[in-house]
């Protein structure tokens, strides 16, 4: 809660670096950022020179641990070019070990000059917590490349290629005399082209494929009219776009550069100056736009988006204070324009919600009078069953978000808060720095572009699992209360009326499998990510085992909550990938699909099972899962890794409380 | 021109990423490490931003072609800055 205004002076904030030294003299690093993500615009130039020069002499005196979470905590997507370079020589700078993470190799095929752009990417990866290898080919040369078996593409193996391409790279231009017939001809000649190349590349090696859409460019030759005809190369080039969205197969992501030119202003985007000297793809500030959308969409295809929008409320969801001004004085009505605001940035709110952003609450107030506003106001965009969790108290805001994430069982490095009141926002950063906090104005409406920018809740894929997720969340609390109020655990479960459908991943299950595989952090075994494509190859390969379960009981559908891959080996069958969805632990459904993995090793004359567990920061979980479910230990390592064993002679299924329904 | 010296040289230290860097109008390419084709490019930018003002297509060329230096800059510059003095 915050009183109008008192705690926050505009300007007050000034160029001079605050008085952040410990006794021996050295600055304070996370104290800089948050002045720098701080300073108003005509200080901020400033700020960051004087950040920029500790953030060296940091890393000079190796003061790595200090550095690398305040240069992740730096690389936001409003930075200009020239201080994106720097960050990217300091990030270039630090030794291998600071910076591995999660790796992944990246080729860059590149239509256009892809030098900077791929040194954004790199940055903003590792801001992201991913590390990568890239491979840049040459100027030109993606065709060549992808169809020479020998190319340097090849002997390289990415699990990732970025196509940057633009519109200039087409082969078949209209004429704009062509009619429409021949226009859609050279149109379906064009997208062969492209699919062909992803095709090759792909079976080639088996990887996810990056392509980039085209953006339309800033000029017409028929003016307001262009759009009417097909020839027009605005309106041919958003028709090839809209044929990517609509045909290209699950092994292609596509990346909407046209959005982001139509975002930017496509005049001020298309600044061919720069083409015309060095073929960039666009006016080179708008690379770091660029290279961020590229890392989201690849950071979110490894599991990196956020999964929950924490909202402050007062001044955040509705003008005012509800303890003070009550609920006749809070502004969030049709009528005024500030409520209207505050409504349009609720509307937001609520659309992310709808496709599977988790929604909490944590705010100073009372309880009962905050959530008055939700039940009593009429103009209230957002309920209270929006809300997954509902957090109004008066304790301190870095305490109540661990709990909400403790309680939504998910990561803490999930979370997003958005607040109005600049002091807790630099508390939070401080106290919880894994917790998203995007410096936003007193503006609701600067709230949804402030958001927007970020793509903190990047979508790699959706299905109809995304839609339904704040209900799991929500009966997922239901379910809590039951619990508490059955006499024992076995009661609790029979009375959950649960029924499973076990099978394998099917080309209709095949894209929420793989967001499964790339999402889950703590009940997974190995944590290895797989794109569809690799997904796919396992599919077809007779020496995999592929097996999902879906979950539903008397609360609803779970959808699909578990994978396992395993692969035979001699005797035995390797579970490489074990991993389920948290929002169904402790309900005997991994003990249904061990039973099942059972019944398909001895079908297919097998002798036992083998599964291991590699210890992440995330997993702890399931660091006993192999031994509680009866396999026993072959070997242990020094990093933490354990091996398992399960002999299958003799072996009688575990017991569960859940129904299989008539396998798929 | 000696303030826009100064405001050139700062560009220069930000672009490099070198605070040592002293400019003189008669600093060529071959004086500064790192000044290449793409570096050249990334101080056009900067310079841009910093000065606000355009470069044309052919100016961004001329100022990288043989004999150029940090004075050819400034006279370019200098000459988009005069008329709004």
């Amino acid at each position: 809660m915050r009183r109008v205004n008192a705690d926050r002076q505009p300007g007050s904030n000034t160029a001079r670096a605050p008085d952040v030294a410990d006794a021996a003299g050295r600055q304070d690093l996370a104290g800089l950022v948050e002045h720098y993500r701080t300073a108003v615009p005509s200080d901020r130039a400033a700020a960051f020179k004087s950040l920029l020069a500790e953030f060296k002499s940091a890393g000079q005196a190796g003061r790595f641990d200090e550095l690398v979470p305040a240069l992740r905590a730096v690389l936001t997507p409003d930075l200009d070019y020239t201080s994106l370079q720097a960050l990217h020589r300091l990030h270039k700078s630090l030794p291998p070990k600071e910076t591995t993470g999660k790796a992944l190799k990246l080729a860059v095929l590149g239509g256009f000059t892809t030098h900077q752009l791929k040194d954004f990417i790199e940055t903003y990866l590792f801001a992201a917590g991913l590390s990568c290898e890239i491979y840049e080919a040459d100027y030109g040369l993606f065709r060549q490349e992808i169809l020479d078996p020998t190319s340097h593409l090849y002997e390289f193996k990415p699990d990732r290629v970025f196509m940057a391409t633009n519109w200039r790279n087409l082969g078949y231009l209209p004429a704009l005399s062509d009619d429409p017939q021949r226009v859609a001809d050279l149109m379906d000649r064009e997208y062969h082209d492209w699919a062909t190349l992803w095709q090759v590349a792909h079976q080639r090696l088996d990887c996810q494929i990056l392509q980039n859409n085209f953006d339309v460019p800033p000029w017409t030759s028929l003016g307001n009219y262009e759009s009417r005809h097909p020839a027009a190369l605005a309106t041919y080039v958003a028709g090839l776009n809209r044929l990517f969205a609509e045909r290209a197969p699950p092994y292609v992501t596509i990346h909407d550069v046209d959005r982001l030119a139509a975002d930017i202003g496509r005049r001020a985007w298309g600044d061919q100056r720069f083409f015309l000297q060095a073929k960039l793809p666009c006016a080179p500030e708008y690379l770091v736009n660029y290279a961020y959308n590229v890392s989201s969409i690849m950071a979110a295809e490894h599991g990196r988006s956020r999964k929950c929008l924490v909202l402050d409320l007062d001044n955040t969801l509705w003008g005012g204070v509800i303890g003070d001004d009550g609920l006749g004085g809070i502004r969030v009505s049709q009528g005024d324009a500030e409520g209207e605001g505050f409504l349009a940035f609720q509307t937001y709110v609520k659309a992310l919600k709808a496709r599977g952003v988790i929604l909490a609450v944590c705010s100073k107030n009372d309880e009962k009078i905050a959530r008055e506003v939700f039940e009593k106001h009429p103009d209230m965009v957002l309920k209270l069953d929006d809300i997954s969790l509902f957090m109004a108290n008066w304790n301190d805001k870095a305490s109540n978000l661990r709990a909400i994430a403790l309680q939504l069982n998910i990561g803490i490095d999930s979370l997003v808060f958005v607040d109005d009141n600049p002091a807790e926002r630099a508390i939070v950063r401080r106290l919880v720095p894994e917790v998203a906090v995007p410096e936003v104005t007193t503006d609701p409406v600067e709230f949804i572009e402030i958001l927007e920018r970020h793509q903190y809740f990047q979508v790699a894929s959706l299905g109809a699992e995304d839609f339904k997720r704040s209900e799991y969340y929500r009966t997922n609390a239901m379910r809590a209360t039951i619990e508490s109020s059955a006499a024992n655990i076995d009661d609790f479960l029979a009375s959950l009326d649960m029924q499973a459908a076990i099978g394998p991943v099917t080309p209709q299950n095949l894209e929420r499998a793989t967001q499964l595989i790339n999402k889950s952090n703590q009940f997974n075994l190995t944590t290895r990510r797989r794109s569809s494509a690799e997904v796919m190859a396992l599919m077809n390969d007779p020496t995999w085992l592929t097996v999902t379960a879906q979950l539903s009981d008397r609360f609803g559908d779970n959808g699909l909550v578990s994978v396992v891959l395993a692969h035979s080996v001699g005797n035995s069958l390797e579970i490489d990938t074990w991993l389920m969805s948290c929002r169904v632990l402790k309900r005997g459904l991994e003990q249904s699909v061990l039973n099942h993995l059972c019944e398909l090793a001895i079908k297919q004359g097998l002798s036992r099972l083998r599964g291991e567990y590699m210890p992440t920061s995330k997993n702890d979980l399931v660091r006993e899962h192999y031994p509680n479910l009866g396999f026993i230990s072959i070997g242990a390592e020094p990093d933490g890794r354990t091996s398992w064993e399960l002999p299958l002679a003799e072996r009688k299924p575990i017991k569960t409380f859940i129904k299989m329904a008539a396998e798929t | 021109m000696s303030e826009q010296l100064d405001r050139l040289q700062d560009v220069f230290r930000d672009v490099f990423g070198d605070p040592s860097i002293v400019l003189s109008p008669s600093t060529t390419a071959d004086a500064i490490d790192g000044w290449d084709s793409l570096a050249h490019i990334n101080l056009i930018i900067a310079v841009e931003k910093r000065f606000g003002v355009k470069f044309a297509t052919a100016e961004i060329s001329r100022l990288k072609e043989e004999g150029a230096n940090v004075g050819s800059l400034l006279q370019v510059l200098s000459g988009k800055l005069q008329p709004t003095k």
